[in-house]
C-alpha cells in the first residue's frame, strides 16, 4: 500500500511563485509585450514569466489572443503583414525580437505544433528527419538513432518501427499528430508550442497526446493552447487566462481551477456568461 | 442563495443541476431538524411514540444523502465542475455526511426516551433539556447559513460552538456527582450521559459544516486550524 504522509502531499504539490522565478527556472520571459492588426490592438501589455520543464497552458474564449501570444514566441506572426509588435519576449535573457535575431536558429530553439496534423508527403523516416536535413545532416547513423529517439519520446516508435518508409499519410490522425511532434523534437529545441494539438483528434488519440504532453516536459518547456478547459486542467502544471487581448489571471493549474482570484477567470471557467 | 449565483450558467440544465441539490440539501436540513426536535421533544415528554417515530424516520434521512450524493457524482462525471461550482459541490458532498450523522445522533437521544427513566431520576432530563434547545438553535443557525451560503453568519455559528462544548462539560460534571452520590443510578445517568455525548456531536458535525460554507464562499480550508489561526481567517 502507498503511504501517503504530509510530506509526500507537500513535494506533490510543489508551486512555483510566478512572479518570484529564479533567472535558471525561466524559460521565457514575456515583457509588455502590445501587438497590434493594423489599428487594432490584439495584446495589450502582457507580462509573464513562464517556468523552464513545465507545462503552461493559455486558455480564453476566441479571439482573446492566446494563439496570437503563442506565435509570438516563435515570431509566427512576422508572416502577417499588417501585424505590429512593442515589448519584449526574452529566452536566455535575449530579447528574440532584437532586430538581429535569426529567425531560422530561434525556430530550431521554439519548435511548434498546430492545430491539424500536418505531416509532409512523405515517409515517416523522411519527415521526422526534415529539420535535421536541412540543418545539414546526412549521417545515416545519426539520422537514425535521431529518428527512433524522436518517434520513443513521442510514443510513436513501436507503432511505426516497421513501416518508417511507408508514406505518413497512411497514418491516423491521432498517429499523425504525433509524428508531427516528433518531427518537431528531433532537433531538440528548448520550447515546444502547441497549438490546440488535440482539437482535431478523437477522445482515445486525446488523451495519448495528454500523456505525452506529460512526458515530454521532462526535456523541453511546453505551452499550449487549448479550448478545452478540463485539457488545460490535466495537462498543465501552470494556466493564464486571457480575455480580450488582456492576460487576466496567471497561476498554477491547481488554484486557478478551484480557487480562482478573478471574477471574470470564475465565469469563464465555470461556463458562465461573462 | 445570492452568494450560490447558479443561475449564470450558460448551460440550463446545469443551473438546474445545481438548483436541484441544493434545494434537496435543504430538504434534507429540514428532516434533520425535525428529527432533532421530535427526539428531544420526546425526552422531554416521555413520549415513547414519538421516539419510535424518530427511530423509524431516520430512512428518510438516509434515502436524501444517497441520492444527493447519486446526483453529485452524476454532475461531476457529466459537467466537471470548476472553481466556485466544484467547491458547491464538494461542500455539498461532505455536508449530506455530516447531516446524515446528525440523524443518526437524533436517533440515540430518541432512544433514552424508551429505556423509561424511573420518576426519581426525571430531574436528570431538564439539564439534557437545555442543552438540547441550545444545539437545536445552533443547528438551525447553521441551516440558515448554508441556505444563504453566508461566511460571516457560518463563521459566528463556528465560533459559537465553544458554548456548547462548555455546557457541555458543566453537565457532564453535574452527571458524575449524581453518579457518585447515588450509585444506583449509574445505569440511567450513563444513557443521559450518552444523549448529552449525542448532543455534542451535533455541535461538531454543526461546526464542520460552517467550515464547508466557508470553503465554499472563500476557497478556504479551515478545518483542523487552532482557534488562533481561525481569528485570523475571519
Amino acid at each position: 500500500m502507498i503511504s501517503v504522509t504530509p510530506k509526500n502531499l507537500s513535494e506533490h504539490n510543489v508551486k512555483l511563485d510566478l512572479n518570484n522565478l529564479s533567472p535558471e527556472q525561466v524559460a521565457l520571459e514575456i515583457k509588455n509585450l502590445d501587438l497590434y492588426y493594423g489599428d487594432k490592438q490584439a495584446l495589450q501589455d502582457i507580462s509573464m514569466s513562464i517556468p523552464k520543464g513545465q507545462v503552461t497552458a493559455f486558455i480564453g474564449p476566441s479571439g482573446c489572443g492566446k494563439s496570437t501570444l503563442l506565435r509570438c514566441i516563435n515570431r509566427m506572426n512576422d508572416l502577417v503583414d499588417i501585424c505590429k509588435i512593442k515589448g519584449q519576449i526574452n529566452l536566455h535573457g535575449e530579447n528574440i525580437y532584437d532586430r538581429h535575431t535569426d529567425v531560422a536558429a530561434l525556430r530550431r530553439k521554439v519548435g511548434m505544433v498546430f492545430q491539424r496534423p500536418n505531416p509532409f508527403p512523405k515517409s515517416i523516416y523522411e519527415n521526422v528527419v526534415y529539420g535535421l536535413r536541412i540543418t545539414g545532416e546526412n549521417n545515416r547513423r545519426v539520422l537514425d538513432e535521431a529518428v527512433e529517439k524522436a518517434l520513443r519520446s513521442a510514443a510513436l516508435w513501436n507503432e511505426v518501427k516497421d513501416r518508417l518508409h511507408e508514406s505518413a499519410l497512411g497514418l491516423s490522425g491521432g498517429q499523425q499528430q504525433r509524428l508531427v511532434i516528433a518531427r518537431a523534437i528531433a532537433i531538440e529545441p528548448e520550447v515546444l508550442l502547441l497549438d490546440e494539438p488535440t482539437s482535431a483528434l478523437d477522445p482515445i488519440s486525446t488523451l495519448t497526446i495528454e500523456e505525452l504532453i506529460n512526458d515530454l516536459k521532462k526535456q523541453f518547456t511546453v505551452v499550449i493552447v487549448t479550448h478545452n478547459m478540463q485539457q488545460a486542467a490535466r495537462v498543465s502544471d501552470q494556466t493564464a487566462f486571457m480575455y480580450m487581448g488582456n492576460l487576466i489571471e496567471y497561476s498554477d493549474t491547481n488554484t486557478l481551477f478551484t480557487t480562482p482570484m478573478k471574477k471574470k477567470t470564475e465565469d469563464y471557467i465555470t461556463g458562465r456568461y461573462g | 442563495m445570492d452568494n450560490l449565483n447558479i443561475g449564470r450558467h450558460i448551460s440550463g440544465q446545469f443551473n438546474e443541476d445545481l438548483e436541484r441539490i441544493i434545494n434537496q440539501v435543504m430538504h434534507m436540513g429540514g428532516l434533520v431538524e425535525k428529527q432533532l426536535t421530535d427526539a428531544l421533544t420526546s425526552v422531554c415528554d416521555a413520549d415513547e411514540a414519538l421516539a419510535k417515530k424518530v427511530l423509524h424516520n431516520d430512512y428518510l434521512i438516509n434515502n436524501a444523502e444517497v441520492n444527493i450524493d447519486d446526483e453529485c457524482t452524476r454532475i461531476i462525471a457529466k459537467r466537471q465542475p470548476a472553481a466556485g461550482d466544484l467547491r458547491l459541490v464538494m461542500a455539498i458532498v461532505k455536508t449530506i455526511t455530516d447531516l446524515e450523522r446528525i440523524g443518526d445522533e437524533s436517533g440515540k437521544i430518541a432512544n433514552v426516551t424508551l429505556e423509561s427513566l424511573s420518576g426519581e431520576h426525571k430531574d436528570l432530563l431538564s439539564n439534557l433539556d437545555n442543552l438540547g434547545r441550545h444545539v437545536l438553535t445552533f443547528l438551525q443557525a447553521t441551516l440558515d447559513a448554508f441556505t444563504r451560503m453566508d461566511y460571516d453568519a457560518a463563521v459566528k455559528v463556528h465560533k459559537s460552538d465553544d458554548k456548547i462544548d462548555r455546557e457541555y462539560e458543566a453537565l457532564m460534571r453535574q452527571l458524575m456527582t449524581y453518579m457518585m452520590e447515588d450509585p444506583r443510578s449509574i445505569p440511567q445517568v450513563m444513557s443521559v450521559i450518552w444523549s448529552a455525548r449525542a448532543l455534542e456531536r451535533i455541535g461538531d458535525r454543526c461546526q464542520n459544516i460552517c467550515e464547508y460554507i466557508i470553503y465554499f464562499v472563500k476557497g478556504k480550508v479551515v478545518r483542523h486550524t487552532t482557534p488562533e489561526d481561525f481569528e485570523s481567517l475571519s
